[in-house]
């Protein structure tokens, strides 16, 4: 084995228009490691990690991969030389099988003409998902797979590359506790096999469990590494936010009349029989496990995807909403769990998007009235903290937290009256969660109805007024958020 | 500018501070970006003044003006359904289709002057809106219903016209193409008034940024409450209202219908349009850029022409040209 | 599913509609003789073809033949399938009008060796089939060309207008067009571009032309009628008409009435209608046996103000 670190970064530089997105970055990854990178959003984990991959290409700096200098232009070159980067989304085709996934672009062939070996492209298959503990058939289709089993294929077409080096960028935030678990399981073979890890996470708990080192970027720059065993949480985030941060209750105000009830809603496959109601003032937390049908609820009363059956009623009326204008009108808005998919119309500017659905208020007729758009934008920047270079840049350039934030600040917009929250805080740093928090409480303190979707259970109680837990499809309990603990939760939401 | 591209460009920013965020210098890649297209066009411009004395003179500019008309009007309506994320492939065949009815009203002493006009451009919206209807009812690919209405929509000009043009049209409605007001030609005042009324449209109406929401993302936008069919269906009916004008204007200009007039002409508007930044995949571009692209194949054209150019080149040059102008416009983009 | 099926009936509805009143049946003169000629037409939208079809329909009638006639839109493949289809309705002869000279050979070569005679019209094919009706186009091109030298006193700057380059047409035309140049010195071609046979297309070059050349322009010669109404309005505006003498071909009606104002000097006169019944009556004698010419040419026929008169209407 050579001497030395196996990644030596040094001075990387990255510009974008506008933003300096890495300003001199330092790493250094040993053989056989886990190494924590931690840094609020936009710190520049995701732009280090694309370099590395070969997505992105660094305007200055060094990058020395087992001793030698490296300097990937193509992810196939970064490939080639063992790096590999498991996708926060992940990549797939989801039309070609597992096993075209993971051989795609190095296909075992015959003969001069490149015929695809099938045969043996399953064998091999078959092998490396055995080796990381995924029980997925080489011949399904890849669209098929649950995110976790997606993450093992990922995991082993890094494998079938012979990778050395393989990135993980928040593989956590769509599994269960038991899917985690085989996770770190499998992240300590890897490790014992000599294989390094880079794991971005925002989740101190696993950063601590499983990480031998780690190194902090704040805003493009380097702030600190060493072993994880000579830090502690209030350290880190201070590292990571320059600031300490101080917990959140939960709000417990006065409730008002019930704005929101929903009576034997059902859609076929998704969830069935739900009642429940919501008040002014109010925020429900739903707790449950991923596929409970919490998204496929809140996406029936925002008219997304409507339900079969059942009621909806809106002050008391019974409401039809069969699309997301219905129930804009009746006062109800969603922010969704998807920001890129269904939240943001990514290339347009931050101020177009807070206006988006409610370009009314700025419009003289038909005609936008161009300075009431910038005052309603820069209100709502202000009013949530959005940090953007200006109103005008493209939402696509934030952070996942000011994105996040946009999308709240787009469905205030609409001036509801019952707010609809699905993982409103998933992918986004600590200090942009704690705003989001706040953000949410102050909605409830100001007569809302709220309710919350989360499957982190500290946020569900840090917020939850009641807490209902779903299970598959169904409502399986309600608690008290002061007297229930998160194993209560658990208890309900896992089937026994 | 809606786009990958941070800065922008300056003749379609959406933004309103041009300079785009403040932050390190300018790159070189960044500048290219910004001016490309129009660089493009003044190095071709500046090529061929040197090239033929006849090409800079008012006269002659003021012929390739009206020369674009066609292709721009076409252009500019075509820009709608590429923001939406669609495309209309039917231009070709519905300025046809419009051009003979348009005549059948023109001959001379028939009806007053606005009739053809108008009729023209309501052959033209209901075509539009046949394939709106299609596309957001039936969920057809723009691709393919458009391609249907490109021959059923052929097929009514000659059925219209009994396969022969349609001649004998009044004084007054040929002046539409070959007429002039202060010296310039009654179609680019034509043009100038489409553009400048698409570009208010789409800049500073309601409806225009709809149509930019639901072309770079459906799925955001209908989550917003927008209603995204009727926005279509706005893109196609103005895509081919415009095209029912184009097809008058070149009928009053050739002084016939033409039930085979305008073949391939949806490929050099598509071409202008995307030469102007409009991105094929929707949400990104305007009509300050397409009006450029559309000037930047006109005075290939008119210049090709001046330089005597035999035919087999001329469509060698246009073809690297068009790409080369697109390149240096995206040059750099990742 | 139920408005798709609905939808489908309506289409079907309107396709009857439109359907005419058995295709092609004899509906005057003649005494139905039970013949039956498959025609494939280069394509119907242009404006001779349409005269051709109709000369031989209105042939075919006095005759009591039935004719059915297949439009193969300026495809040649479409065209051999559409041959292969009349072979296999045996029908009694086939009159083909041919897309292109090579690609076209294989209908002609289906039908020859089924036993079933041809005959071309209009253009030609490389395979030789049992007739062909036509003109020569190169004399098109000499006729407009020598008008245009004795306009010009046999010196003078000309211009031409091709067709789309490579078409039969096009290079027949030009071929007799350059042999009358070819015999006049001081006659200068001073530049020649396509404007693919298309009216716009010729409008936007003439105004291209008209920047560049100016007041040297003495004529100008289009390879089609349409392309010379182009250019015969783009000289109109620019007022420079009066200097210029502009040649066509085709005779279409648009060039006809402008040669009656005296607007166009000239258009060469292809005779649609002599084609057309000619070949109707050669494809009969074939079927009957009869003796027949191999080769029939329809002379094409100069077109002026002063002769004008015989050609409107026809």
């Amino acid at each position: 084995m050579l001497p030395g670190p196996l990644l030596q970064v040094e001075g990387l530089t990255r510009v974008f228009p506008g933003v300096r997105a890495l300003d001199g970055v330092r790493l250094e990854v040993a053989r056989g490691t886990v190494h924590a990178l931690v840094g609020e959003n936009g710190a520049g984990k995701s732009t280090l990690m694309r370099i590395l991959a070969g997505l992105d290409v660094a305007d200055s700096g060094m990058i020395h991969f087992k001793g030698q200098a490296f300097v990937p232009r193509h992810p196939v070159e970064a490939l080639r030389l063992g790096i590999s980067m498991i996708h926060q989304e992940l990549l797939p085709f989801p039309e070609m099988t597992v096993a075209e996934n993971i051989f795609m672009g190095h296909e075992p062939t015959r003969g001069p003409l490149g015929w695809i070996d099938r045969g043996r492209m399953e064998r091999e298959a078959a092998a490396l998902l055995s080796r990381v503990g995924a029980s997925v058939a080489p011949s399904r289709r890849m669209g098929e797979l649950g995110v976790a089993d997606m993450q093992l294929v990922e995991i082993a077409k890094a494998m079938a590359h012979r990778a050395e080096l393989l990135i993980m960028d928040e593989p956590t935030s769509a599994l269960s506790a038991r899917e985690v678990e085989s996770l770190f399981g499998l992240i300590s073979e890897l490790k014992a096999s000599g294989v390094s890890v880079i794991y971005i996470s925002h989740r101190f708990e696993e950063i601590f469990r499983i990480a031998d080192e780690v190194t902090v970027l704040r805003d493009g720059r380097f702030v600190g590494s060493g072993p994880i065993g000579s830090l502690d949480e209030g350290r880190l985030i201070s590292m990571m936010v320059g600031r300490e941060l101080g917990a959140g209750s939960s709000c417990g105000g006065p409730v008002g009349e019930r704005l929101l009830e929903v009576r034997g809603l059902s859609r076929r496959g998704m969830f069935r029989d739900v009642s429940f109601c919501a008040r002014g003032g109010e925020v429900v937390g739903i707790a449950g496990l991923m596929g409970a049908g919490r998204t496929g609820l809140l996406r029936a009363i925002y008219g997304l995807a409507p339900a079969d059956a059942g009621e909806i009623r809106v002050r008391g009326v019974v409401a039809r909403i069969v699309s997301p204008r219905c129930a804009l009108v009746l006062g109800i808005a969603l922010v969704g769990d998807d920001r890129k998919g269904d939240g943001l119309v990514g290339g347009m500017s931050v101020k177009h998007n807070l206006t988006l659905a409610s370009l009314g208020r700025c419009c003289r007729g038909p005609f936008i009235d161009p300075s009431a758009e910038d005052r309603v934008a820069d209100e709502q920047m202000a009013a949530l903290g959005i940090r953007a270079p200006h109103r005008d840049a493209p939402v696509e350039f934030l952070s996942g937290g000011n994105q996040q934030k946009v999308v709240i600040a787009k469905a205030l917009l609409a001036e509801p009256n019952i707010l609809l929250l699905d993982e409103p805080t998933r992918g986004i740093d600590i200090a942009a969660k704690a705003e989001v928090h706040e953000i949410i409480r102050g909605l409830a303190r100001s007569g809302k109805a709220v309710v919350v979707v989360s499957s982190e259970m500290p946020e569900i109680f840090a917020l939850s007024g009641r807490i209902l837990v779903m299970r598959g499809g169904e409502l399986s309990g309600e608690l008290d958020p002061r007297r229930a603990t998160q194993e209560d939760v658990m208890r309900l939401a896992m089937r026994n | 500018m809606i786009g990958p591209q941070a800065a922008g460009t300056w003749y379609d920013d959406m933004s309103d501070n041009a300079n785009g965020p403040a932050g390190a210098g300018r790159s070189r890649l960044d500048w290219l970006r910004r001016y490309g297209l129009p660089l493009a066009l003044a190095v071709i411009f500046a090529g061929l003044s040197a090239a033929t004395p006849n090409f800079l003179t008012a006269q002659n500019l003021i012929i390739v003006l009206r020369q674009i008309s066609i292709n721009g009007i076409l252009a500019v309506g075509v820009t709608f359904v590429l923001l939406t994320g669609g495309v209309d492939l039917s231009l070709g065949s519905v300025l046809a289709l419009s051009g003979v009815v348009a005549a059948h009203c023109a001959h001379p002493g028939a009806w007053p002057l606005a009739f053809p006009v108008v009729v023209g451009m309501l052959v033209g919206c209901a075509c539009g809106g046949a394939n709106a209807l299609v596309v957001t009812r039936g969920r057809v690919p723009s691709f393919i219903v458009t391609l249907g209405m490109m021959t059923v929509a052929r097929g009514l000009a000659l059925v219209a016209s009994g396969g022969k043009p349609v001649s004998n049209l009044s004084k007054g409605f040929c002046l539409i193409g070959g007429g002039e007001a202060l010296g310039i030609p009654v179609p680019v005042i034509i043009l100038a008034c489409v553009a400048a009324l698409a570009y208010v449209v789409l800049r500073h109406m309601r409806v225009g940024r709809h149509v930019y929401a639901v072309g770079g993302n459906e799925a955001a936008a209908r989550a917003s409450g927008l209603r995204v069919g009727r926005i279509k269906c706005f893109a196609y009916v103005t895509c081919g209202a415009l095209a029912g004008l184009a097809g008058v204007v070149l009928a009053a200009r050739i002084t016939t219908g033409q039930p085979n007039a305008g073949i391939a002409y949806e490929l050099d508007a598509i071409a202008a349009a995307v030469i102007g930044g409009t991105s094929l995949s929707g949400g990104v571009g305007g009509v300050g850029g397409t009006i450029l692209g559309a000037l930047l194949m006109g005075v290939i054209n008119n210049g090709l022409d001046l330089l005597n150019v035999p035919s087999y080149y001329q469509q060698i040059v246009k073809g690297l040209i068009i790409v080369g102008a697109v390149w240096i416009d995206r040059g750099g983009r990742r | 599913m139920r408005a798709r099926a609905m939808a489908l009936a309506a289409v079907a509805l309107a396709l009857a509609a439109c359907g005419r009143p058995g295709p092609g049946a004899p509906t005057k003169g003649g005494a139905d003789t039970g013949l039956v000629i498959g025609v494939s037409l280069l394509n119907l939208s242009s404006e001779f073809i349409v005269l051709l079809q109709r000369a031989m329909e209105e042939r075919a009638a006095e005759m009591g033949v039935r004719l059915i006639i297949n439009d193969a839109e300026r495809s040649a493949e479409k065209q051999v399938r559409q041959a292969e289809a009349f072979v296999a309705q045996k029908v009694d002869a086939i009159i083909l009008n041919p897309c292109e000279v090579e690609a076209s050979s294989p209908a002609v070569d289906r039908a020859i060796d089924a036993g079933i005679p041809v005959v071309n019209v209009n253009s030609e094919t490389r395979s030789a089939p049992s007739a062909f009706v036509g003109s020569r186009d190169e004399e098109s091109g000499r006729i407009a060309m020598e008008y245009i030298a004795k306009r010009l006193g046999g010196r003078g700057n000309v211009l031409m207008m091709h067709g789309f380059m490579g078409q039969a047409a096009q290079i027949k035309r030009d071929a007799g067009a350059r042999e009358i140049l070819a015999k006049h010195p001081d006659m200068k071609l001073l530049a020649e571009q396509s404007a693919e046979w298309d009216r716009a297309k010729a409008m936007s070059l003439m105004e291209n032309w008209i920047q560049s050349h100016g007041d040297k322009i003495a004529a100008v010669f289009a390879q089609n009628d349409e392309m010379a109404m182009g250019a015969l309005i783009a000289l109109e505006a620019a007022g420079l008409k009066g200097n210029v003498v502009v040649a066509g071909v085709d005779a279409i009606a648009d060039a006809l009435q402008a040669v009656k104002d005296g607007r166009l000097d000239a258009t060469v006169f292809q005779d649609a209608k002599g084609q057309g019944s000619v070949a109707v009556e050669t494809a009969f004698k074939l079927i009957r046996g009869e003796p027949i010419k191999r080769e029939v040419y329809i002379p094409f026929r100069l077109v002026t103000r002063e002769n004008v008169g015989e050609f409107l209407g026809r």
